[in-house]
């Protein structure tokens, strides 16, 4: 009888887990990568808290520019970024200039910039992610990424309350962004 | 699973497999060289490749020995969190040679049995003998 009833309790609860996994994800996101948008403020004791959608992954809804992404780390897979899709595949970028990169890599800020071409076309399959802020980790060190590591997109903030909304898309071009002909 | 590019290991097409997916996610420092795995092709996300590990990351490795794709002299080093992977048939496969080293995210598991056809029934180990000099 016991075992009937928890076998219940596991059917009751699996919607919400496959739910909680697999359709919508709440994220803590820490770091400044993101500013303004994400932790706007440093000083705060807390880090904002978002919803991020799994579905679209999951339906290979094409991902546009503009769209913030949580995306596996290229060089270590335990951690996840919050980066913003700035090119997608076909178009061509133009990367910080290497200056800019080395005194990054000076602050211990990159790891290296793999992509030392002034240029990139991003590849097939790929797109190029960048932080809102100057100091992220993000394309201009580790390169155009494989969509197979966009994990979800963020759909709104829940925390804090006061600036609960639908994170706005921008689909604004990013000025070192040429897009792809049609 | 269908393509050429594992052909010695497995066929072209008709054979059904078993992935072992906890493995992996459990314990992700066990992938040896020599593993069969399978992972989201770097090119299209919607697709799931077969290949076999080649490189760890800090591996010096030989880009293209039969000197298909670029000059057999030129070496790279696999970088931190990635790995280089290859088809068991040279000739008829898409890897790390044209794309270069992939990152470990991609990974989705490994390969463990083939299962249809019965009479070819296999568990895949890691036939890799390192050499002592």
């Amino acid at each position: 009888m016991s075992r009937l009833r928890h076998a219940w309790r596991v059917l009751y609860w699996l919607p919400s887990l496959v739910l909680l996994r697999e359709v919508g994800v709440l994220k803590l996101v820490s770091g400044r990568s993101m500013q303004p948008i994400l932790n706007p403020d440093e000083s705060l004791l807390w880090r904002d808290v978002a919803i991020f959608d799994r579905i679209s992954m999951h339906t290979h809804r094409p991902y546009r520019r503009g769209d913030i992404v949580a995306l596996k780390s290229p060089s270590d897979a335990k951690y996840e970024l919050v980066k913003r899709i700035i090119a997608i595949e076909g178009d061509i970028v133009q990367t910080l200039p290497r200056l800019v990169l080395a005194i990054l890599q000076h602050r211990n800020l990159s790891f290296g910039s793999r992509y030392p071409d002034p240029e990139v076309c991003v590849p097939q399959g790929h797109v190029w992610v960048e932080g809102d802020a100057f100091h992220s980790q993000d394309s201009n060190s580790f390169g155009p990424v494989p969509l197979g590591l966009v994990d979800a997109r963020l759909v709104c903030l829940i925390w804090p309350w006061w600036r609960f909304s639908k994170v706005p898309a921008t689909p604004s071009i990013h000025p070192r962004v040429t897009p792809a002909p049609k | 699973m269908t393509g050429p590019s594992m052909l010695p290991t497995l066929a072209n097409s008709g054979e059904m497999v078993v992935e072992n997916r906890w493995s992996y996610r459990c314990t992700p420092g066990k992938l040896q060289r020599g593993d069969i795995i399978t992972l989201y092709s770097p090119l299209d996300r919607t697709r799931i490749v077969c290949k076999r590990v080649i490189g760890l990351p800090g591996d010096v490795i030989c880009v293209d020995p039969t000197g298909q794709y670029t000059p057999s002299t030129e070496h790279v080093v696999v970088p931190k969190g990635h790995i280089w992977i290859m088809g068991d048939n040279a000739d008829y496969s898409r890897d790390s040679r044209s794309y270069g080293p992939v990152s470990m995210g991609l990974i989705r598991g490994y390969l463990y049995a083939r299962i249809w056809p019965l009479k070819d029934l296999t568990i895949f180990r890691n036939p890799t003998t390192y050499l002592d000099y």
